[in-house]
């Protein structure tokens, strides 16, 4: 049994209207999955039927080998969920709170103190245990879910939109700590803050309007979906005679030109082929300046721009 | 077990952590002070020969305040946890639902039993003035009480049922107010105002005032006590129901 997750043919329709339609995929063991998609596109919504919130209107999805609406309390004793809006009960402190849900989720009473400091410090919680829960700050309170899901150390962390609410260095502790989970631990988290899964996950899930459109690791799924490659060249040389000429190397399927304070800068677009030395060699032996030479990378925000757009128009 | 203790404990608990508890109890301690000052009065002025708590269980200023304190203590309870999101939080802890409707019942319970234990003060009073072992026959007032937690019992469960039906705390009291009054009031008026005799005679079975006449005199019957359960029981049963209802859709 090497999956965490298995989600297969997976349907949840609210008022006839399907928020997932037809979902599969899996997840193995160790694995930090990022959950990737526009507002609406039924992350939450597939994330609430793992965590046994939701049930499902079909198909099927099984965690740790156990179905979630049979066999539901064996699978939210796996997981660790941290909902979207950090719900948590105001009137409690700090401590109070993370030992409760500790004994909620069967830890133990002797190691219960243990675990809730562990998890403390390593959500960097130390300083705030005597504190209401309430007065505490959005990124603390956020922080405080992310111990409440970690607390009895489950082999499954879910979490809906980790690092919202959070300033930049909260963000930067947050993904250490969710990197840190990986060998022990299978993440499967949301956001739509593209960066944010380019640094923290092995692979990503893209969906939309309630579909899987792509599933692959952060550079496969940018090499899948480049195509082909784009050139930048700038140099200095006479615009006409140097577009022709770059057009005329081999797989070259477009060359465009800009002009800008005396140099002139080529887009060039080409097949899987690394032109790169064969423009350097060109502009070596025609006496051509060159300033800049570069391969332009996709990035993970275009290629999510490419297939949530794509999918739109198709539908 | 434990998981029942542990949520148990944090109901309780959550109780005294909210201030509008404590101007609860006081606002019912004064209303009950007032029941206890009036009941004293009348006796005194010649009201009969009825003992001093047993005019007390039965005085419309017990009432009243028995009427609201059911579906107050419990309109918070999943109303409060459905609007903040916390129900989520809840519900993916591996808990099963049985025992959060239990949980949450038996914490509102025990913060009725200790919002009635300062009335035993009345009796320390009573005792302290120098009334004598005639007018305070212990057996009666105990089981005064027992009628008095029983009612409650029953009226906490139809609260914690309309809390359950709503996001809204308010909806959730007018919701069960309107329940609980109609439990009173239909026994009252069947038992004491119609002239069927027939019709009053099964009404007198469900009328919680003669219930608690019967109780305050000291006659311990168990036919309230199993309608009361059976009543506790069926609200939670479909409060159990309620929170499972929300797999269905």
């Amino acid at each position: 049994m090497d999956n965490m997750i298995e989600v297969k043919n997976l349907t949840k329709r609210f008022a006839g209207c399907a928020a997932v339609n037809d979902v599969s995929f899996t997840v193995a063991k160790g694995e930090i999955v990022g959950f990737l998609g526009p507002n609406g596109a039924g992350k939450s919504t597939t994330m609430r039927i793992l965590a046994c919130y939701l049930p499902a209107s079909s198909g099927e999805a099984k965690v740790a080998g156990f179905d979630v609406f049979r066999h539901s309390l064996e699978v939210r004793r796996r997981i660790g969920y941290l909902p979207e809006s950090t719900p948590l009960y105001p009137e409690m402190r700090v401590d109070e709170y993370l030992s409760y849900r500790a004994a909620l989720k069967g830890v133990g009473s002797r190691r219960r103190r243990a675990r809730v400091n562990e998890v403390k410090e390593l959500c960097g919680l130390t300083d705030v245990g005597r504190r209401i829960v309430g007065q505490l700050s959005k990124g603390y309170r956020q922080r405080v879910g992310m111990a409440d899901a970690l607390v009895h150390d489950p082999e499954l962390v879910i979490l809906d939109e980790p690092t919202i609410g959070l300033d930049p260095n909260q963000i930067r502790q947050v993904r250490d700590v969710i990197r840190n989970l990986s060998p022990k631990h299978t993440v499967l988290l949301s956001t739509h803050i593209l960066p944010e899964v380019e640094m923290t996950c092995q692979r990503v899930l893209i969906i939309n309007r309630g579909r899987i459109v792509a599933s692959d690791s952060p550079e496969k799924l940018r090499a899948r979906l480049q195509g082909g490659r784009e050139v930048i060249a700038e140099l200095r040389g006479d615009k006409g005679v140097v577009a022709q000429k770059l057009y005329q190397l081999p797989g070259v399927t477009s060359v465009t030109a800009e002009e800008a304070d005396g140099w002139t800068r080529f887009r060039i677009e080409c097949g899987t082929e690394d032109i790169r030395p064969l423009v350097f060699e060109a502009a070596a032996r025609d006496g051509w300046t060159l300033r800049e030479l570069r391969q332009e990378k996709q990035s993970l925000e275009d290629i999510f721009v490419a297939l949530t757009r794509t999918e739109q128009e198709s539908t | 077990m434990s998981v029942f203790l542990t949520l148990w404990r944090r109901e309780l608990a959550a109780y005294f952590l909210s201030p509008i508890a404590y101007a609860f109890m006081i606002f019912f301690l004064l209303i009950m002070g007032l029941n206890f000052y009036g009941v004293v009065q009348a006796l005194a002025d010649g009201g009969g020969n009825i003992q001093v708590m047993q005019a007390f269980f039965t005085w419309i200023f017990f009432w009243i305040p028995m009427l609201v304190v059911g579906p107050l203590m419990t309109m918070r309870l999943f109303a409060e946890e459905k609007r903040s999101g916390t129900i989520e939080m809840l519900m993916t802890a591996p808990v099963s639902d049985t025992a959060v409707v239990l949980a949450k019942y038996f914490g509102a319970l025990a913060f009725f039993i200790i919002t009635w234990l300062p009335t035993l003060a009345y009796v320390a009073i009573l005792k302290l003035c120098g009334a004598g072992s005639a007018a305070i026959d212990y057996g009666s007032i105990l089981s005064g009480y027992l009628c008095t937690v029983l009612v409650g019992a029953f009226y906490l469960a139809i609260g914690l049922f309309c809390s359950a039906t709503t996001k809204n705390q308010i909806i959730a009291l007018m919701m069960g107010f309107v329940l609980v009054c109609g439990v009173f009031f239909s026994g009252i008026i069947f038992a004491f105002i119609t002239r069927d005799a027939s019709v009053r005679e099964v009404a007198l079975l469900f009328c919680s005032v003669q219930h608690m006449m019967e109780f305050a005199r000291g006659a311990v019957d168990s036919r309230p006590v199993v309608f009361y359960v059976s009543g506790a029981a069926l609200m939670l049963f479909a409060t159990v129901k309620l929170v499972e209802a929300r797999k269905w859709k």
